[in-house]
């Protein structure tokens, strides 16, 4: 598995050869929250709890959703395996032995360690700023649990993106099309600009079904105490039977595809 | 010798889909796509042993990258068989993978933004070359090529040239039994041409590796293969040593006359094709077998101050080949 090591190694020099673009994207990462941020509290100055959420819960979830976003949706591959598919490059990886999607996932956690670090940077700094009072889980086995499952939401995006990648296989003029419905749906559905529970019950509980809320929500409401132990445990388990169905769909799909796969050019 | 690469009538048919042409037709084609078959590889046959230095040409679209993009594993043909090294390349089993290469000159594999000497670090882990064999490797090539002062330069910042002979030695770090080279001299100047083709002519004999090449340069191909396997619309015209395709397919001889006096145009007709005029100097095409004849009616009736009977250039045989015409 050495290889993998060395191509988590280079993808780390490589995100510093972008420094610019990575410091910009970091930026708008910081004003998203920021935004976010004086929503909420503009909202909380004339009420002490919304859709039952103190003031300082909702803001442990704004600033988790700095950590958790960065972490789970740092994903370099988005931005290079629909190109990869359709202009052929995929071909270098198919004639040696490597994985690409193996590939592709050990660049992504390169770039998601990279993005921690500068996350929690950051979010130090805007600690500091504005001193918030930030409501956490008392319970060390529930915030362990929280991070683990953080750990299974970027699996679980990872898998749902390069699922959304895969119509490139059939359709190689198409790569973005799927991927901007996706990311739209992520962006409201997962949680990452309010908490899910603010939604009525009975989305909520359609939502648990799909592949979502397990992205950036269960996360954070395991971390900030939204739900009871016996609740994460379940959420955790689920979360993984979601990883598990979604991975063995998307092994099926690019079997499917590359068998499909021109290799482009005549 | 035994063959290490055999290839029974192997197709390969693609659906494309046809666009009228215009916003209309994208329109249309929204709602109805017209597909037809491309015939890439249309029932080929050949075999080739260990060590040997093959050649494929054709025009565009022939199908030679396509026959190579089977032999490697990354296309499923349509039907046929085919064995390289004793495996079934689209199997893409890692132990065959590992003793092969595929170079193609018009995409890279080397990380675009760190130094060459990156990739070849991965592809050493990749494939799993020991420290002290990737070493001595590594060495060789990097002398064979002459690039030890810009291993450490970024990719992107390499001339053409300089990227080329990178991704070759990121493709043989790993030593393999096989090399697939589609167009390796494809945008390079005569000089860097000719520095790839002693390169890869080296390869072989040092190392007795099986190369593959396709190129529409005939240069590369006259230099480097012994023998030619000439692809077109798919199928095998010809197979074997670069002399027979002379034997077998030139059926005209060309005599390049200098005149002593004018002689007019319109009177060389009858001798044969004339193909080039501009006096004093004549090339004058006449079938094989009465090339003599044509020859002394030429210093019998015309005013000859020097005559050549020659044989015709491969590039124009293989021309003539492709197009179906006769010159004769």
């Amino acid at each position: 598995m050495k290889k993998y090591w060395i191509v988590f190694q280079q993808s780390f020099q490589n995100e510093f050869v972008y420094r610019l673009n990575f410091i910009l994207w970091r930026f708008r990462n910081v004003l998203r929250i920021l935004m976010t941020y004086f929503l909420w509290h503009s909202v909380f100055s004339s009420n002490s709890n919304v859709f039952g959420y103190s003031k300082e819960q909702m803001m442990a979830y704004v600033f988790l959703v700095l950590l958790v976003t960065s972490f789970v949706m740092s994903a370099p591959s988005n931005d290079n395996v629909g190109g990869e598919i359709s202009n052929g490059t995929l071909n270098n990886f198919l004639v040696k032995p490597i994985s690409y999607l193996s590939y592709w996932l050990t660049r992504d956690w390169a770039s998601k360690l990279l993005n921690m670090l500068f996350a929690v940077f950051e979010f130090s700094l805007l600690w500091f700023l504005f001193k918030p009072q930030i409501y956490f889980s008392q319970s060390p086995t529930q915030l362990l649990l929280g991070i683990f499952l953080t750990i299974i939401s970027a699996l679980i995006y990872f898998v749902i993106t390069k699922l959304a990648i895969s119509v490139a296989f059939w359709t190689p003029e198409n790569t973005w099309g799927f991927m901007f419905i996706i990311l739209v749906f992520m962006d409201v559905l997962a949680g990452s600009i309010f908490p899910l529970d603010l939604l009525p019950k009975s989305v909520m509980t359609f939502l648990q079904f799909t592949p979502f809320p397990y992205m950036i929500y269960y996360p954070i409401a395991i971390l900030v105490g939204r739900v009871d132990l016996i609740t994460a445990l379940k959420i955790l388990l689920q979360s993984m039977a979601m990883l598990g169905f979604w991975y063995y769909v998307v092994m099926k799909v690019w079997k499917k595809g590359l068998k499909n796969y021109a290799a482009v050019g005549i | 010798m035994s063959s290490i690469i055999s290839v029974s009538k192997l197709k390969k048919y693609y659906k494309v889909h046809q666009k009228e042409p215009g916003l209309g037709g994208s329109i249309r084609s929204l709602f109805k796509r017209k597909y037809y078959d491309v015939k890439a590889v249309d029932g080929v046959s050949f075999t080739i042993e260990e060590g040997e230095l093959i050649g494929f040409i054709g025009p565009n679209g022939a199908g030679k990258t396509t026959t190579l993009k089977v032999l490697s594993g990354l296309l499923y043909p349509t039907s046929g068989e085919v064995s390289v090294l004793g495996y079934t390349p689209w199997d893409r089993k890692p132990a065959f993978q590992k003793q092969f290469s595929l170079v193609m000159g018009q995409k890279n594999q080397l990380w675009w933004d760190l130094p060459a000497i990156e990739s070849f670090i991965l592809n050493k882990e990749i494939y799993e070359v020991p420290n002290e064999q990737y070493k001595k490797t590594l060495d060789e090539l990097v002398e064979l090529l002459e690039v030890q002062d810009v291993l450490k330069v970024q990719v992107r910042k390499l001339s053409l040239g300089q990227r080329m002979k990178m991704e070759l030695i990121a493709a043989l770090i790993h030593s393999p039994k096989i090399l697939f080279l589609d167009e390796p001299t494809i945008g390079l100047d005569v000089v860097m041409q000719k520095k790839m083709r002693d390169f890869i002519k080296e390869y072989n004999k040092r190392y007795n590796a099986t190369v593959i090449l396709t190129s529409h340069y005939m240069d590369d191909v006259k230099e480097l293969c012994k023998r030619i396997i000439i692809i077109d619309k798919g199928k095998i015209l010809f197979d074997g040593a670069l002399d027979e395709i002379i034997k077998k397919f030139a059926n005209h001889k060309l005599l390049t006359v200098v005149f002593s006096k004018k002689v007019d145009k319109e009177d060389l007709n009858d001798i044969g094709v004339v193909k080039e005029f501009e006096f004093p100097k004549a090339i004058i095409s006449v079938k094989r077998a009465s090339a003599s004849l044509a020859a002394s009616e030429l210093l019998q009736n015309f005013p000859v101050a020097d005559l050549n009977i020659e044989e015709p250039q491969i590039e124009d045989i293989i021309r003539e080949v492709f197009t179906g015409r006769d010159l004769a």
